[in-house]
């Protein structure tokens, strides 16, 4: 099909409009890290002189390096679990049937749609009193009531595209239901299983409000809490540079997980499995 | 290898419909078994309750003398390929040939290797061993899902429907495959499929099914030869067997176009006045210019104006229209839908002599080997014509045939 100049001119304006939007925000981040001092005020877009005078101050205030580290910790741990019973959930879910199987599935898109703010002040009576407050555990416990359901609904439909005659195929071949599960089905769905796996990332990674409120120290505080509590070089100087330079910092661990596995998401699911 | 044994299966859904309804059959060790029928008939069902991905409602499904019913699949030491082959499209050709060996503790890696290759020289898929599953071609895929079968030893080989989903040159092929395969390895073997051709051409004997229920089961020829009923003989031969309306009148018998002497084998089970459906092969009535006279004396020859005639080089078909009874007329078309076709009009399919030049719309001379006519019960479908002493020395010719090449397939295993 033709496109005609007008039309496509349209598209493109259209495009570089979208682009734009999305994108000026984050290389303001960007251009704002590197601004030094006072020149943050200096009324245009790129620093008068780049500096990397932000970034270490971030790296040189442990507020910064705990939390990050806290942060890396907690989101690999409930990334990890998540997927893995998420994985077996989702499989129970599309293969079998089982009484309350529509319960299941509804009570679990029922916690998604309920506010996370609802929740963190009981939460935070509740850890006091049995001593899971401002601990790993604590914050990565509700994390996983969080993703898993998004997880488990990713999941059930990947699963639900594998043919059930390659399950077949491996039983018949000898395999138990386990390995068919971890030898052919699993494998199949790794394109849902990165997907499923980056979304919890994402969300546990960029959690504020469990963050700020059952946490009081650096014992388990993630980034984006502590980010709050940030302090510039000086005590009188609001802090805007060096946080900036934090979520430069903080966004940089995403950028490069997206890269790595966007080739495994796009990847076709069931190629040639059967006549195609 | 092993014997399969079958006792009265049945597989009943939980609405109480019966797919397999009392099915007892008998595979003998190295067998090649077709289990034929339209669509719905229950053969794929009865397939995969032998190799246990269905649930038995009743009966006893026994292989090499083991009754099998509570085992689970990887127990049953069975392959099978899967119409749609399911191959395992993460992994190579290779580790797709070798998986059901990989889940074999114990097997080492260098014995692994030979299996794989000693397949993949069988199958020719050498070239193809490090390729993926998405990049093979039709046929190719299939000849992976059979060295994915052939890879260990097992007890017998399941093959469901596996060249459906193949085009017409390539199945040819396929088929042929399938049987050298077979025939060297000589393993018990049992194939689904709907395709008549793939049914007479691979299958030491046949099992028709219909609704369930098990029809016949017997070598080719003798379904051919000898059918136990209307469905079976309108099952089995492309173009189908012709059946026309047959009145018994005295020691005659009146068909449309012509008039024949009652067969002695009938002559006790029918009365005088009877409506009864007779039953002649296309390729058992002939243009009668160019049949020589000792032969034609066998037969009978009639007169009859020809429709429309299909010219295919090798062979040349004619169709008759002829006026046939209400009862008659609803029984033939009863039977077409039961066998997934229509029956549109009553008419004959004749098959002649490619050379004769019959004109469409014109009367020609045709000649009926009426010796070859069968009788059907248009009540029951019973064929009441079939000789029994022919049948049974059908069979032995089979059995005989059969044990003859197992003998010389364990010799040449020694």
């Amino acid at each position: 099909m033709k496109v005609s100049r007008r039309t496509q001119a349209f598209w493109i304006a259209g495009a570089i409009l979208i682009i734009a939007y999305a994108i000026i925000p984050v290389l303001w981040i960007i251009s704002l890290s590197f601004k030094e001092g006072d020149d943050i005020t200096n009324k245009s877009f790129l620093p008068s002189t780049w500096s990397w005078e932000n970034y270490k101050t971030v790296f040189a205030s442990d507020l910064f390096t705990t939390a990050l580290r806290n942060s890396v910790g907690m989101s690999l741990i409930a990334t990890t679990i998540s997927v893995i019973l998420a994985t077996l959930a989702a499989y129970a879910i599309s293969r079998l049937d089982f009484p309350g199987k529509r319960l299941v599935l509804g009570v679990a898109l029922a916690i998604t749609v309920f506010p996370v703010i609802a929740i963190a002040t009981p939460l935070f009576d509740l850890w006091r009193n049995i001593g899971l407050y401002d601990t790993w555990l604590g914050l990565i416990i509700p994390y996983l009531s969080y993703s898993l359901p998004l997880s488990v609904y990713v999941l059930a439909a990947f699963f639900r595209e594998i043919p059930w005659e390659m399950e077949q195929a491996a039983q018949v071949d000898g395999a138990t239901a386990w390995q068919a599960f971890r030898r052919v089905i699993v494998p199949l769905a790794t394109p849902g299983v990165f997907t499923a796996a980056i979304l919890t990332f994402f969300a546990v990674w960029n959690d504020f409000v469990f963050g700020i409120t059952l946490t009081s120290s650096e014992a388990a505080r993630p980034v984006p809490a502590a980010l709050a509590f940030f302090q510039g070089a000086s005590q009188f100087s609001q802090p805007t540079a060096p946080i900036a330079a934090a979520a430069v910092v903080v966004t940089i661990p995403v950028v490069i997980l997206v890269l790595l596995f966007q080739r495994k998401i796009v990847a076709g699911l069931t190629n040639g499995a059967v006549k195609g | 290898m092993a014997a399969i044994e079958m006792r009265n299966i049945v597989k009943e859904y939980g609405d109480g419909f019966k797919a397999v309804n009392d099915i007892s059959l008998n595979i003998a060790d190295g067998e090649f078994m077709i289990l034929v029928g339209p669509s719905g008939c229950g053969k794929s069902t009865l397939l995969r309750m032998i190799v246990g991905l269905e649930d038995i409602t009743s009966g006893d499904m026994v292989i090499g003398g083991d009754r099998v019913n509570e085992k689970a699949p990887r127990d049953r030491n069975l392959s099978m390929v899967f119409q749609n082959y399911a191959l395992y499209p993460h992994l190579t050709v290779f580790e797709n040939i070798a998986f059901p060996l990989r889940l074999k503790k114990g097997v080492p890696e260098d014995e692994i290797r030979r299996r794989v290759n000693e397949a993949a020289d069988m199958l020719e898929l050498h070239e193809h061993l490090q390729r993926k599953p998405a990049n093979l071609s039709g046929g190719q895929r299939q000849r992976v899902a059979m060295g994915r079968a052939i890879v260990r030893q097992v007890n017998a080989f399941l093959f469901d429907e596996p060249l459906s989903n193949l085009d017409a040159k390539l199945r040819g092929q396929m088929r042929t495959e399938i049987s050298r395969m077979q025939r060297r390895l000589g393993t018990t073997t049992v194939y689904v499929t709907h395709d008549q051709t793939e049914a007479m051409t691979l299958g030491d004997r046949v099992a028709v099914l219909r609704r369930g229920f098990l029809q016949q089961v017997a070598s080719p020829r003798e379904l051919y030869e000898q059918p136990v009923n209307m469905f079976v003989a309108g099952f089995i031969g492309s173009p189908p067997m012709n059946f026309l309306p047959a009145v018994v009148s005295g020691q005659r018998l009146k068909l449309p176009f012509l008039e024949v002497d009652l067969p002695a084998i009938a002559a006790g089970k029918v009365t005088d006045g009877q409506l009864l459906i007779a039953g002649i092969r296309p390729e058992h009535f002939e243009d009668a210019k160019v049949v020589d006279a000792s032969r034609r004396e066998k037969g009978a020859v009639f007169r009859a104006r020809v429709d429309v005639t299909e010219w295919l080089g090798d062979s040349q078909y004619a169709y008759i229209p002829f006026e046939a009874n209400e009862e008659v007329t609803k029984q033939l078309s009863d039977l077409a839908a039961e066998l997934d076709s229509e029956a549109l009009r009553t008419q004959l399919i004749i098959s002649i002599d490619a050379m004769s030049r019959l004109r469409e719309n014109h009367e020609g001379e045709f000649w009926a080997d009426t010796r070859r006519m069968h009788l059907f019960d248009p009540r029951t479908g019973n064929n009441l014509t079939r000789d029994e002493a022919a049948a049974a020395d059908l069979a032995s010719l089979e059995e005989e045939e059969l044990r003859e090449r197992m003998d010389s397939s364990d010799t040449a295993a020694r």
